[in-house]
């Protein structure tokens, strides 16, 4: 039982850490102190517009270079707050000791000076963010029409599976000249808080620094969450995950706010005959197939978790679809400890249905899942388990099929990467996946990596979304004299 | 004394009908040498016969039973009476139904032909007619049916073994004698189905009521079906495989959708006539009342609403458990029960479908397991058994000694904490007894707002809105 975990409130450059309040985190038996949210909810929505005035007197280098310092004292070995962080986090997460040392040893990585310009370049462009925009020639003679993206005042409802989350909301915070409120997840609080108390100590004073705040209340809180979402201090909400909390965020909508929701998703894969044409391709299919399923401990939502695998259904077909089980589950332990490792908090519900699955072999066979190395559960039918969504852990299913046509009729709209192989089918199939509703669509072995793209997420642009796109309009005052007849 | 201990050991299932007040007066050692004999006995007769068990015991390289430790590896994961795929129902695979059903039960079903079976409850008809089972599904709110294969003689040594426990729990002889004297039975739910709660029905208005007229349902005509009661799990299933899942609605589900919403339209008048039925033929006498709690509840707080008050005798008796079920009830809905019903005399059990001893709450408010059950707790995290330590809190399993055609034995979902081991309960009965609360693990590990962006949305329990919602 460890309780000496403080989350600061942090209100524009003012901390806030008299731990007033207790909290019990999510897992480990962890528990940690807050300040009372309700004695300084008043100060955290930004009600007077007039304030972002000062972020428009910084210049879009400006923001950069504010951005890579940032990233340079994110230094593991050197940032207090990092530490803590981690700290916490190797007790919260599903992820384990070996993979967040990894994450949070390469935080500041993501403040990468080239890729960050590249990143709003392709979201939204950069001129659009430093002035604005001529919009070329209209129906309307004479008329003319510029448009400006500004940033809104936002409140955040981050995910805390992958320290990630935290590092892009500020990101994307700071180079869309934004407000952010971050409401901070009970399974990693202290991520956020790092990085806005690093900013603290690096430019107290500093415009980017007093357009941050975060803050830890119970999900649910309504006296708290009415102030909140509260259109005169809010215009927008970036809710990540959770069914149930993005359900939840629902109630306090109302004209004046906007809901960007970045929704529970569930990833697959489909794999075709191309696999099974010698046993160095399967061997090569089946690590890059592990690589999906088991990087980042299968917390995420790109993670691999039903794998559609165009064997056949025969008695050959099924002795093709166990085969890639077996040597999956086998890649899957090869893994390197900082993608992957056994899990530490196997989910024991999960474990019940392995359980019964392993004896039940006329319908199922089962590599590995004694303990909690994970498992590849091979279903002798072209049919997943009926426990599909709760597949996690390092626990792939895999699917025989006699054509891709049941594969591309399983996704739906829930469903956000597709991990292919070969690429042939990826083009072939890519239009079809993505009219039934998935989202991402990558070369196997690929989920995980999200190297590009990082602006994009679930079909949706969230960074063009958080902006606001105003246009400026020009005529001649003549011309609309003379419509006044 | 002496006999009663003898006749257990050489035959467990002698425990149905034996006096029940003498299961607490066994000594702790008498308890451990029946728990391990019965093990040791059940587990050689069964595992030949059960392909399921023989395949748990190669697995955990299990062949004999030294100390009762070794039987906890040998415990079914509750998941293993609904470990079919699903795909069998929509598909309409009821012969692989029966052949996965076959490896759970050493009663040879071999013969039987589900080859044009289209529902559950024809399979489970079926069976009934054809074998010497009676299969039981649960309730289905965890989304997929379990099916028990129990015979027709264990449902009658059940519905026998209830009797006993109301005629000796308080005492030899203190209670009613059903058996012997008969009882009317008021049950505020469906006559027939094959659910915990409806299979006894017959047996009971066999045993206790004699007859039919001695007997009053909710709906005394209704079937409480598995096909609806699977929709739910169903419905998530096919959601799961999007597209491809929607070809699936079984069309026999389809074809009943009419009766089904017409026995909800039907409800307000049913309740009417049930509340009039009771008061008219029923008012006043002694009777026995079984049903679940939330069940219960609603029947008082209606019953309360129409100015129904004390309605039976007060030598009436209720056999009731089961939580509240998620269900929302104010705190005084025991109060309002006893002030509906008229009568105090409560026996409330702690059960799990796959076993058939009950465990019955004492004057202290503590279930006490019958020595015929053998309880583990295990560590929730290894599935290890935890010591046998008064007050000690894991995940509850038990091996049921009296099923002898299956394997009683398997780890439920549920955290508690037992004693009596080393201090005996103030009630004076001897042996292990349940501590409240009991709580899922399930309901443990949610409910906080973590926030992950994996998931998808689950289709809830509807079935019925689904089924009215379908254009037809």
């Amino acid at each position: 039982m460890s309780d000496d975990f403080r989350v600061p409130l942090v209100i524009r450059g003012e901390i806030i850490d008299d731990a007033a309040i207790g909290h019990v985190g999510r897992r480990g038996g962890v528990s940690f102190r807050a300040p009372d949210i309700a004695r300084h909810v008043g100060k955290l929505p930004l009600r007077t517009p007039s304030l972002m005035a000062d972020l428009y007197a910084l210049g879009f280098e400006d923001i950069l270079d504010y951005l890579v310092e940032l990233g340079k004292r994110l230094d593991f070995g050197q940032n207090r707050h990092v530490r803590e962080a981690f700290r916490l986090s190797c007790i919260t997460s599903g992820l384990s000791e070996s993979i967040l040392r990894f994450h949070y040893a390469h935080l500041g990585a993501m403040f990468d000076r080239a890729e960050m310009r590249r990143m709003i370049d392709r979201a939204c462009g950069v001129d659009y963010l430093e002035g604005w925009v001529d919009q070329g020639p209209g129906r309307f003679p004479g008329l003319q029409a510029r448009t400006r993206a500004f940033g809104a005042r936002c409140v955040h409802v981050i995910a805390g599976n992958a320290p990630i989350v935290s590092v892009l909301t500020v990101i994307r915070n700071a180079l869309t000249r934004s407000d952010a409120i971050i409401k901070l997840p009970s399974n990693d609080p202290l991520t956020a808080v790092a990085l806005v108390r690093t900013m603290v100590e690096m430019a107290p004073d500093h415009p980017l620094t007093k357009h941050i705040s975060v803050a830890y209340w119970k999900g649910g809180d309504e006296a708290i969450e009415e102030a909140i979402y509260d259109p005169r201090g809010c215009e927008k909400i970036i809710a990540w995950g959770g069914f149930d909390s993005v359900k939840h965020i629902t109630k306090y909508l109302q004209p004046g706010i906007d809901l960007i929701t970045q929704d529970p998703k569930l990833s697959g894969t489909i794999i075709g005959k191309e696999a099974f044409a010698d046993d160095a391709t399967l061997r090569h299919v089946a690590r890059r197939l592990a690589l999906d399923i088991g990087a980042q401990n299968q917390e995420g939502c790109v993670s691999a978790r039903v794998i559609y695998v165009e064997s056949g259904t025969d008695a050959d077909g099924l002795a093709r679809a166990n085969r890639l089980g077996e040597l999956t589950f086998a890649a899957m332990q090869a893994l390197p400890d900082h993608l992957s490792t056994p899990h530490k908090a196997f989910d024991p519900a999960l474990r019940s249905e392995i359980d019964a699955a392993r004896l039940n072999d006329e319908d199922y066979r089962v590599y590995g899942g004694r303990a909690n190395e994970g498992a590849v559960i091979v279903s002798q039918e072209d049919y997943p388990v009926d426990f599909s969504r709760q597949l996690a852990c390092r626990v792939g299913n895999i699917v025989p099929i006699d054509s891709f046509e049941t594969a591309v009729r399983s996704v739906n709209a829930y469903t956000q990467t597709i991990g292919i192989f070969p690429e042939s089918l990826k083009a072939a199939l890519r239009d079809r996946l993505a009219f039934q509703g998935a989202q991402r669509i990558v070369s196997l072995g690929g989920a995980a990596t999200m190297q590009h793209n990082m602006e994009k997420q679930d079909a949706i642009e969230p960074v063009r979304r958080m902006l606001k796109w105003v246009t400026e309009e020009q005529a001649d005052g003549a011309q609309l004299e003379a419509m006044a007849g | 004394m002496s006999d009663y201990f003898e006749r257990l050991l050489a035959n467990p299932t002698s425990f149905h009908d034996a006096p029940y007040h003498e299961a607490f007066t066994l000594s702790r050692e008498q308890i451990e040498r029946l728990h391990l004999e019965g093990a040791r006995k059940r587990f050689a007769e069964l595992r030949p016969g059960l392909s399921v068990l023989d395949k748990l015991a190669r697995e955990q390289g299990v062949d004999a039973i030294g100390t009762i430790d070794d039987v906890a590896p040998l415990l079914f994961p509750h998941t293993v009476y609904k470990s079919y795929p699903i795909s069998y129902l929509e598909r309409a695979r009821f012969d692989k139904l029966t052949r996965w059903l076959s490896g759970l039960t050493t009663s040879d079903i071999s013969h039987v032909d589900a080859g044009g079976i289209e529902s559950i409850d024809d399979w489970i008809d079926l069976l009934e007619a054809e074998t010497d089972l009676m299969v039981q599904h649960t309730s289905g709110t965890t989304g997929k049916l379990s099916f028990i294969p129990r015979t027709k003689r264990q449902w009658r040594e059940t519905i026998v073994h209830s009797a006993i426990i109301i005629r000796d729990w308080w005492g030899a002889g203190k209670g009613p004698d059903i058996l012997r004297d008969g009882m009317p039975i008021i049950i505020p739910g469906y006559r027939h189905g094959a659910a915990a709660t409806q299979r006894g029905n017959s047996i009971q208005v066999d045993l206790y009521a004699r007859g039919e007229e001695n007997a009053l349902f909710l709906y005394p005509d209704a079937r409480f079906s598995a096909d609806v009661a699977s929709l739910g799990g169903r419905l998530r299933a096919a959601e799961a495989r999007g597209e491809a899942g929607m070809l699936d609605i079984p069309p026999v589900l389809l074809e009943r959708r009419e009766a089904l919403l017409e026995l909800e339209r039907r409800r307000p008048d049913d309740l009417k006539h049930f509340f009039a039925e009771a008061q008219r033929r029923f008012g006043g006498k002694d009777v026995y009342v079984t049903a679940m709690w939330a069940i219960l509840f609603d029947w008082a707080e209606e019953g309360l609403k129409r100015g129904i008050k004390g309605i039976f005798g007060p030598g009436s008796v209720l056999l009731t458990g089961g939580g509240k079920k998620g269900k929302e009830m104010p705190d005084d809905w025991r109060d309002q029960v006893l002030e509906f019903l008229g009568f105090d005399n409560f026996y409330e059990m702690y059960a799990t479908s796959e076993m058939m001893g009950l465990c019955m709450m004492c004057e202290n408010g503590n279930y006490h397991i019958p020595p015929i059950i053998v309880p583990f707790l295990l560590d929730p995290e290894t599935g290890r058994p935890l010591p046998r330590k008064d007050g000690t809190t894991g995940r509850f399993a038990g091996l049921d000694l009296m099923p002898q055609t299956y394997w009683a034995g398997l780890i439920t979902g549920d955290e508690i904490t037992i004693s009596g081991w080393q201090t005996p309960c103030a009630c004076g009965r001897i042996g292990p007894h349940v501590v409240p609360p009991v709580r899922r693990y399930s309901e443990k590990e949610g409910g906080d707002d973590r926030i992950v962006c994996a998931g998808a949305p689950e289709a809830h329990d509807r079935a019925l809105e689904f089924l009215a919602e379908l254009s037809m």
